[in-house]
């Protein structure tokens, strides 16, 4: 099993009160940067970077990055410049970005470029993921979300060909086009870094994933609708020729340890600061996918193909909205002391048999002395656990089982 | 005294199925929508009806008109729009459109303006304010679009009728439909074309342009700037009235709309 550790690298220095009087009282988007301090901004990246550094040191097997614009939930507005920083400052771990929003870029040859030096540096160590992006990422960027998909789709097969393909050639697509596409950098992984895809579950992309043999990471959903996303991911896989195992699936959960269960119940609920407890949902609708972002005749054709057999998430609105009793009551952020993780993180794996585990340790108000601290303990406790449990529940991740 | 009220038909384009309502008698008068769609006959329809042949298109991929899969622009939406006139078999006509579709009807004049009878503007889109900004009605999303629309939404008799209960899940469908084909065409740059202001002094048709005192979504400056590039127009201004004169103000609208075209 693949262990990465994650942090959205939250900005909370606000007050609900401040989101309220934002256009439309959203947290994303339009809520005012006049709210972002930059002395305390220089200080929140150098953390993160520490933990990150941290966290390679003590064993886990890979740092995942993501990117979000126009938010102060997470400060990684150019995920790649982190990425490089850790190409060159850690030595070990897969430097793991979830992902690069492949719509927004209106020079995905230059990204390839990007990568490609982030994987140099590192020495092989990038897994490059995509995303479409949420709503947000469109507006922010003013890219029409009615070519959301399509533009995710050319960008990718165009940054795969610059890789892969010796230059120069010459591209004309739908959405891009250029004359002379030969970056003189290339990857130094063959054919190509990794490719992982992270989600919450868009049928679509799903199929996709499985049509292309690449890992899809469940970005923390509900564990029984986690289990029909994977029956559409295996059906998909199957059509092409493949069974599908815990190789080609990953799940991201928070996951937070104390010295004892109290002291993570009571610092554990700071995830939600900054998220629902300053105003982080609900979001207006339309900012996180406006108009045309989603593609309505395949969402309704894969909906109605796979309707019967996915179920409403339990708590509807998702972690943030649940209020924190009932998050940690359903083991959705799974928290306590390093006895009470494993246990709990046995009880999640053995259900869902993921062959990645995302480890989202901290985040909103949990301060960097206690994600220090629930580190530590992963290092003694908690990480060489999962790694054997890993092993005896036969988890095999994508490095070592070709996806 | 002629009917007013129309006939339904679907007429095909570049292999686009179109919806189109007709009505009335007389010269032939194009009504483009704006980016509310279709919202069928209402009572300014009926009223030029009594002078004109109205032709109410659904522009393609609103309501029940499909999009060919290559119309992703708004100069496509303007070339596709000539074409639908070639197949109606109108060489000679009037356009009206509110909003984008008085931005489309312009960009129609624009290419071919020897089909052109009549042009009349209706609050539209299509030229960048100097001084102003058009409102971003996506960023404001629908519902906070409608409480911009109005002056006075009590003065919109149809009101109710439009909008007073809640959309059925296929009314529902189609206006999602709408707004991702009115941010599909018009999403960058923002509701206007660059080019427009030196193409307009081309026309050399009467152009009547009428405008809300109160718009709050395209400011009365740009009904301005159409009066100033386009020879020969006349601006009209509507007191107590937004975004939707021929909704808010019917007969004050139509009364506008029939002078013009008996005195030009």
């Amino acid at each position: 099993m693949f262990l990465m550790r994650f942090t959205e690298r939250a900005y909370v220095a606000y007050s609900a009160e401040d989101v309220q009087n934002s256009f439309r009282n959203a947290v994303r988007l339009t809520f005012s940067n006049s709210h972002f301090n930059p002395a305390l901004g220089a200080d929140l990246y150098n953390e993160y970077l520490d933990e990150y550094e941290y966290s390679d040191e003590i064993g886990f097997d890979g740092m995942m990055l993501n990117e979000h614009h126009n938010t102060p939930t997470c400060m990684g507005a150019a995920m790649n410049l982190e990425a490089a920083i850790l190409a060159r400052t850690t030595k070990r771990g897969k430097i793991i970005l979830l992902g690069n929003p492949l719509p927004i870029f209106d020079n995905p040859v230059r990204l390839a470029e990007e990568l490609a030096e982030i994987d140099m540096i590192s020495r092989g160590r990038l897994v490059s993921g995509f995303v479409r992006g949420t709503g947000i990422e469109s507006w922010a960027t003013n890219t029409n979300p009615a070519h959301n998909r399509e533009r995710f789709q050319e960008a990718h097969d165009l940054v795969i060909k610059t890789w892969t393909t010796p230059g120069p050639f010459r591209w004309e697509g739908k959405h891009y086009q250029f004359r002379v596409v030969n970056p003189f950098e290339r990857p130094l992984q063959k054919p190509h870094p990794p490719i992982w895809i992270p989600g919450v579950g868009s049928p679509e992309t799903i199929v996709w994933c499985a049509h292309h043999h690449y890992p899809y990471v469940y970005l923390e959903t509900d564990p029984q609708v986690t289990l029909d996303l994977m029956s559409i991911y295996a059906k998909a896989a199957r059509e092409v020729g493949y069974e599908p195992g815990p190789q080609n699936f990953g799940y991201l959960v928070r996951i937070h340890v104390q010295d004892t269960d109290e002291k993570a119940y009571e610092v554990g609920e700071g995830f939600l600061v900054g998220n629902a407890g300053v105003g982080r949902v609900p979001l207006p609708g339309d900012f996180m996918a406006p108009p045309g972002y989603n593609s309505r005749e395949a969402t309704k054709k894969l909906l109605d193909q796979y309707r019967h057999s996915l179920r409403p998430d339990p708590l509807y609105g998702g972690v943030d909205a649940a209020g924190w009793e009932k998050v940690v009551e359903s083991n959705r952020v799974i928290i306590g002391n390093p006895d009470t993780v494993v246990k709990k993180v046995r009880q999640m794996l053995t259900a869902l048999r993921p062959g990645i585990l995302g480890v989202w340790t901290n985040d909103g108000t949990i301060s960097h002395k206690d994600t220090m601290r629930c580190l530590q303990l992963m290092e003694k406790e908690v990480l060489p656990a999962l790694k054997e449990m890993g092993k005896e529940l036969n988890l095999p991740g994508p490095f070592e089982q070709a996806p | 005294m002629p009917t007013t009220e129309p006939h339904e038909q679907f007429i095909e384009v570049a292999g686009a199925k179109i919806h189109l309502l007709k009505g009335g008698q007389g010269k032939p008068l194009v009504v483009l929508h704006s980016v509310d769609g279709n919202l069928g006959w209402r009572s300014y329809h009926r009223q030029l009806a009594q002078q004109f042949t109205v032709y109410a298109p659904t522009l393609p991929g609103f309501g029940l008109s499909q999009r060919p899969p290559w119309l992703e622009t708004f100069p496509d939406l303007a070339r596709f729009s000539l074409w639908l006139l070639q197949e109606l078999d109108l060489p000679q006509v009037s356009l009206l459109g509110h909003f984008i579709g008085g931005w489309l009807a312009v960009e129609m004049a624009v290419m071919c303006p020897q089909i052109l009878d009549r042009l009349i503007l209706v609050d539209a889109a299509g030229i960048q304010p100097q001084q102003g900004e058009i409102t971003d009605i996506f960023l404001h999303g629908q519902e906070g679009t409608r409480k911009l629309m109005y002056f006075d939404s009590q003065q919109v008799s149809e009101y109710q009728e439009l909008f007073g209960r809640k959309p059925t899940l296929e009314e529902r469908e189609i206006q999602a439909q709408n707004q991702e084909n009115a941010i599909r065409y018009c999403w960058k740059p923002y509701m206007y074309d660059r080019s427009l202001p030196w193409l307009l002094p081309r026309l050399r048709v009467p152009t009547l342009i009428i405008w809300g005192r109160e718009d709050q979504i395209a400011p009365l400056e740009c009904g301005e700037l159409y009066r100033q590039a386009i020879p020969g127009s006349r601006l009209e201004v509507i007191e107590r009235c937004g975004h939707c004169p021929q909704l808010e103000k019917p007969e004050e609208f139509s009364r506008l709309v029939q002078e013009f075209s008996l005195k030009t």
